[in-house]
């Protein structure tokens, strides 16, 4: 046995000895730039038709079609990569060793191994999903103002609120307060309903996992029977809390696609992710850059952050299900982020009338033990989501 | 002669890989005849009757039921031809009803169970002459009372050809009586009987013709009244052999291992060894006799150590060997060899090689964390040596090799150790007859070497023979110690069954307890 | 016409490989049927896999270094399970003491690691994961001793047990939990490897030879002899065969099924223990399935110890070059190796079958 460890050692070290002698040549980073090589580290399978991988493998090939990159030979994918620094570093390695340009992690997680790859591997780009790192040549992260279109979803349920004249709202999430991401989204939810009624009150259910959809369903319906509430929002993959609202003969709003057909006669609207928006953005970015420490300068930033503005993030059609004004109030509202007029997390609260009027008045944005988040007048903070030090519930929401 | 026969297997062919089980067997049975089919163990008896009952299917070679040729592929064909066959395991569902359990193989018998099955079951036990009440449950019965329902069971279902595999291995002698008369009955009304076993006196009493196999070949057909047991010996062992079993005169020393009032439990908690005393002098051969499950197992295994005692003492060369460990026990010279009907349970590791199974009670003797196996292949080759073992090398994993040569590797083993008592139980189980007298002479030789053996048995002319003395157990309580020379078949036979009672012959003396006893002569035994 | 099955006598060894390469080869096979009814071109496909994309990459070492990295856990926790499989205590609880022991060597890099030199810290975790993952595994051990539960069952379990221990440490952010990165807002496990990191060794090139290969090839010497060699490998093979016999020859069974219980559990412990401290971080998928693929490893080695490490060889091989083949193929995800490992694992079961069984087609006798 002692043998045969040493040929399967030696065999290993003759191996790489003659590869890495072997091609020294082949230099990355395309000085023609519709040679861009794209390179993606996915959580989930590459082949899924729904859910948070779906969602993004499906915004870069549609931003490589674009711009007419090749989908068949120009994307390479390590998929299934737990959040587990050696399995990233690995996945890294082997994309590297396909002589990628650009390699977008889509996962939290993946965070610390992407930002040690990025000093290891100076020529090539790392762009990274939901996280904070970055650094001032060829890293950067990405995500996007979701609490804005979640807060249009909240006008869209407010006004339902108004109508059926129920003040309780659901909320099936996937975390609370741990992650940033999901509490922005909740607060940015809780803010647009109550700009409509005051009196509202948003239950959030806590699923503690990403993806679970027989809790997803289980939890809606808990959330209608014991909490009395008239319309689910949720923040997990699957539309089952739609679902379970259509069956209850209840309203919601759906997430990351639009929930209607799976819930015809429920669904209000749903905020969504264009991701191939920022995947367009970057990729051009990787081709214009000429090397990769070029690429956060190219960008302009190291850490992007579309919204409503760079139609990153957006709703679904408004459905028939919805109150009447729904459209028109949702309008108003969008036109004064678009035009950065105003913010969701700021020292300015918005009134939605049951017409669908909207009116601007100072007002402190209170968490839910009554603390001052912004003071009256104040800036908005929407920093939080990015640095995630949003950990807090804004006043009127709850854990069910 | 052109003669019917109910059943004619003409040049049956069944190999297993490369063993030849059967090859080119004729066989034929009249109705209403008793055949018995003889032969050693692994001779292909068995497995020729499976194919009879749709467990095999012959390789080549053709069945006639009653002149006209037939295949059998299923239990359910053999059973459609009207043969059944009486197992040795029997294959009953305990807690159900005698007539339940040959109801609920019956189709078309719809789902309710009717009163009149007691009834219609009750009749076929009258007709020949069964005792047998048909609403007592299986887990109440005997062994014999079992074997009878599993008859029963084929004669419900209209077997005309029965086929009975090794039916008295599990029955006393008066039982073996009482199963003769129903098969005489049964032949009687016409059945073709074939009745498959080793031993000669009950085929000597039962059949009309014997069938003879050796090694899986089909020797000849005789009739029982032109022929005598030597004769069958030989056609069966293929040689002539002296089917005397030497008891060697020698002289006995004071009691070796004594067992005074020992109560045992068995694993259902049940009492399995009731106040039970024997001793065992150097130099003798102690015979234990009984029907299976009596208590036999649960006896050596607490002399082995291996089973804790309720109450009860164990003296062996005047210390105290009660609630020792195995291991202690064995420095002490008490060895034990047990086979057990599977002959692999206890005492050896099957799918270990011969050296490694040498080693298994002395393995802790060499120095050092490492196993000597030097000694183990030395001691190996010497077994296989005095012993005739046969076996490809000393690597050969025991499971490799046949009955007899596992027991010779075992018992030779336990020889090697040099015990001073040796507890041997079943040693000849399976064994062909060479075998059989091999093991024999082994244990005379340790006799005379003046080791003391508990010798516990299932044949009791071989125990009349080899024995100097035998205790006979029923229900785990001792009916008595007799010298073997002094007893005949039919005393222990009714003594296994609890109908003679000779433990209290003697007012001067109980049973197992010695005139000369080392009791209490180093103080370490308190009385009770 | 009809066949039956047929014992067979003992095929050579030669015939036996020869048999399991055909299984093996057929599964490749049946994998090419599906490659291609996907549209992939299989020959290219497997040419990717086998080679684990090494041919003309410029970071081929790094393939390599990750390559046994993958090796190293897998093959440790396989043989460390053998050990308690030859002994028919079915411990299929590698992943539950893979996660301890990998927690409890995280726990000492934490807290020993800048105040010990890093020689010492790294013995005193491989020292501590050793004993908390034997003591994990030792308790299904004990369960089984005193109560007879099953050990299957019981280590399965734990298995969880452990698993959402892990998610505990992992998403939990509290002052207690040094597991995890003060600085930022979501849960990420802290990294150590600035200070505490097996070390490696330079052998031309880029290629650097972890001290864990050889430590680990050296363990896997040791429990050879262990096992083939000793009284205590003498004594499990028995128990393993017969637990009357072993009983009966005097060996104290439950005192050695405990023994045995905690040497395999300890030496996933150990395995853990390297895994992260080469790594330098834990991680919720620290154990890579290892517990559970280390099942199949050595079952497939047929608990033989050289075996193991040919056969946790073949299969990271299948795991890693799937990745690194589906990377240019959008049709197949990297799943596509564990469906491969399936058909190769029934495959191997069908010609064990005939490696033992022969088909007879019954003649007609005349």
């Amino acid at each position: 046995m002692k043998k045969l460890i040493a040929i399967f050692l030696s065999a290993l070290m003759l191996l790489s000895l003659v590869s890495c002698g072997a091609s020294d040549s082949n230099e990355a980073t395309g000085d023609n730039a519709k040679d861009l090589k794209v390179g993606a580290i996915y959580i989930n399978s590459k082949n899924d038709t729904a859910g948070y991988t779906y969602a993004h493998h499906n915004g870069i090939t549609t931003a490589m079609k674009e711009l007419g990159l090749d989908v068949n030979t120009q994307l390479f994918i390590v998929d299934e990569v737990p959040e587990d620094p050696e399995q990233v570093r690995a996945a890294v390695d082997t994309l590297v060793g396909k002589n990628v340009d650009i390699i977008f992690g889509i996962s939290f997680g993946y965070i610390d191994a992407l930002e040690t790859a990025a000093a290891e591997y100076p020529e090539v780009i790392f762009s990274h999903a939901t996280g904070y790192k970055s650094n001032e040549t060829n890293f950067n992260n990405y995500f996007g103002r979701a609490y804005q279109a979640r807060y249009l979803s909240g006008i869209a349920a407010g006004l339902k609120s108004l109508q059926t004249g129920n003040n309780n709202v659901g909320y099936v999430a996937a975390y609370g307060t741990e992650y940033a991401e999901t509490a922005s989204g909740i607060n940015g939810f809780a803010l647009g309903v109550q700009a409509v009624n005051p009196n509202a009150k948003v239950y959030v259910k806590k699923l503690g996992n990403w993806a679970d959809e027989v809790n997803e369903s289980a939890f809606a319906t808990e959330l209608i029977s014991s909490f009395g509430c008239g319309i689910i929002a949720q923040h997990c993959d699957s539309a089952q809390p739609q679902i379970a609202a259509e069956n209850a003969g209840m309203f919601g709003c759906g997430y990351n696609s639009d929930m209607s057909p799976d819930a015809p006669k429920a669904h209000l609207t749903a905020a969504i992710w264009n991701w191939n928006v920022y995947y367009r953005t970057a990729m051009e970015a990787a081709m214009n850059c000429g090397s990769a420490d070029n690429f956060v300068a190219t960008m302009g930033t190291p850490a992007y952050y579309g919204g409503l503005k760079e139609n990153f993030v957006d709703i679904s059609p408004i459905s028939e299900n919805c109150a009447p004004n729904t459209q028109k109030a949702i309008d108003a509202v969008r036109e004064l982020i678009v035009n950065g007029e105003w913010d969701v997390f700021s020292g300015v609260k918005l009134s939605i009338t049951a017409d669908g009027v909207v009116t601007k008045a100072d007002a402190d944005l209170l968490d839910n033990a009554g603390n001052v988040i912004v003071a009256a007048g104040g800036a908005s903070v929407e920093d939080g989501v990015i640095t995630g030090t949003m950990n807090y519930y804004v006043a009127g929401v709850q854990e069910a | 002669m052109a003669e019917q026969y109910a059943i004619e297997m003409r040049g049956i062919t069944k190999t297993f890989g490369s063993v030849v089980a059967n090859k080119g067997v004729n066989l034929n049975v009249k109705n209403g005849e008793i055949l018995a089919l003889l032969g050693e163990n692994g001779s292909g008896k068995t497995t020729l009757m499976n194919m009879l009952s749709g467990i095999y299917t012959p390789d080549s070679g053709s069945i006639h039921i009653n002149g006209s040729e037939v295949k059998i592929d299923s239990p359910e064909d053999s059973k459609k031809l009207g043969i059944g066959m009486v197992h040795q395991h029997f294959k009953l569902v305990d807690v159900f009803s005698a007539a339940d359990n040959i109801w609920m193989g019956k189709e078309k018998s719809g789902f309710v169970l009717k009163k009149k099955r007691y009834s219609e079951i009750d009749s076929i036990i009258k007709r020949f002459g069964f005792e047998l009440d048909p609403e007592k449950k299986v887990y109440n019965m005997s062994v014999s009372e079992k074997q009878t329902l599993e008859i029963i069971k084929v004669l419900y279902y209209g077997a005309k050809i029965i086929i009975l595999d090794e039916p008295t291995a599990v029955l006393t002698v008066q039982e073996i009586e009482k199963l003769f008369n129903v098969l005489r009955r049964m032949k009687e009304q016409g059945h073709a009987i074939i009745i498959i076993t080793h031993k000669l006196n009950e085929v000597m009493d039962i059949s009309d013709r014997v069938a003879i196999m050796r090694k899986g070949e089909y020797i000849t057909t005789v009739n029982t009244q032109e022929t005598n047991e030597q004769e069958l010996t030989e056609l069966m062992v293929g040689r002539k052999i002296d089917l005397n079993i030497d008891r060697p005169v020698v002289e006995t020393t004071r009691p070796l291992l004594e067992v005074r009032n020992l109560t045992i439990k068995n694993d259902e908690g049940a009492v399995a060894i009731d106040n039970v005393s024997f001793y065992i002098r150097g130099g003798e051969i102690l015979g234990v006799a009984g029907i299976a499950g009596c208590g036999q197992k649960e006896l050596c295994e607490s002399i082995a150590g291996l089973r804790p005692i309720q109450s009860g003492q164990m003296i062996h060369k005047g210390d105290n060997i009660v609630g020792l460990p195995p291991k202690a026990i064995l420095e002490k010279g008490i060895s034990m060899s047990f086979i057990p009907e599977d002959r692999l349970g206890m005492g050896l590791a099957p799918s270990m090689s011969i050296i490694d199974n040498m080693l298994l009670k002395n393995y802790r003797d060499s120095k050092g964390p490492m196993v000597d196996r030097k000694r183990g292949r030395a001691d190996a080759e010497q077994v296989i040596a005095d012993l005739a073992v046969a076996t490809p090398s000393p690597e050969t994993p025991v499971r490799r090799l046949s009955g007899g040569n596992v027991q010779k590797v075992l018992l030779g083993r336990e020889i090697k150790a040099g015990p001073n008592v040796l507890i041997t139980a079943y040693p000849v189980r399976g064994l062909d007859i060479n075998s059989s007298y091999m093991i024999y002479d082994i244990l005379n030789k340790q006799k005379v070497d003046g080791v003391g053996i508990l010798f516990v048995g299932e044949d009791l002319d071989v125990m009349i023979s080899l024995c100097d003395k035998i205790l006979v157990l029923c229900h785990g309580k001792v009916m008595g110690v007799v010298h073997a020379h002094k007893t005949n078949k039919e005393e222990l036979g009714l003594m296994m069954t609890g109908a003679l009672d000779l433990s209290e012959k003697y007012a001067d003396k109980p049973a197992g307890i010695a005139r000369d006893t080392l009791f209490g002569e180093n103080n370490n035994g308190q009385e009770g | 016409m009809r066949f039956h099955v047929v014992k067979r006598d003992n095929w050579p060894l030669w015939k036996r490989a020869v048999a399991y390469l055909i299984a093996v080869v057929a599964a490749l096979l049946i994998g090419a049927v599906i490659l291609l009814a996907i549209g992939v071109n299989p020959i290219d496909y497997y040419y990717q896999l086998f080679t684990m994309g090494t041919v003309g990459n410029r970071f081929a070492y790094k393939t390599f270094m990750n390559y046994i990295k993958e090796f190293l856990p897998l093959a440790l926790t396989s043989v460390a399970l053998s050990l308690a499989f030859k002994m028919k205590f079915w411990n299929i609880g590698g992943e539950g003491q893979f996660i301890m022991g990998s927690i409890s060597a995280t726990y000492i890099a934490l807290t020993l690691g800048q105040t010990l030199p890093m020689w010492l810290t790294l013995i005193v975790m491989c020292v501590v994961a050793m004993l908390v993952a034997g003591l994990y595994g030792l308790l299904a051990g004990f369960l089984k001793v005193k109560f007879g539960t099953n050990e299957t069952l019981m280590t399965l379990m734990l298995n969880y047990i452990a698993l959402y221990l892990l998610y505990f440490i992992g998403e939990t952010k509290a002052s207690w939990n040094i597991f995890l990165q003060e600085s930022s807002m979501r849960p990420v496990f802290v990294n150590f490897s600035k200070f505490v990191s097996f070390p490696s060794i330079k052998m031309g090139g880029k290629f650097e030879l972890n001290i864990c290969v050889i430590l680990t090839a050296i363990i896997g010497v040791l429990i050879y002899i262990y096992l083939k060699r000793t009284k205590h490998g003498y004594e499990i093979s028995v128990i393993g065969d017969s637990v009357g016999t072993a009983k009966y020859a005097g060996m104290k069974t439950n005192k050695i099924v405990l023994r045995t219980a905690f040497i395999s559990a300890a030496l996933i412990g150990l395995a853990a223990s390297f895994k992260v401290g080469s790594a330098g971080v834990l991680s919720t998928a620290i154990t890579d399935d290892v517990g559970w693929t280390g099942v199949i490893v050595a079952w497939l080695a047929q608990l033989n110890t050289g075996m193991i490490f040919v056969v946790s060889a073949l299969i990271c091989v299948l795991q890693f070059g799937s990745t690194v083949a589906a990377t240019t193929y959008a049709q197949v995800d990297s799943s596509f190796a564990n469906m491969l490992q399936g058909i190769i694992l029934f495959l191997v079961l069908a010609a064990d079958f005939f490696i033992r069984f022969r088909i007879v087609r019954v003649k007609k006798g005349e």
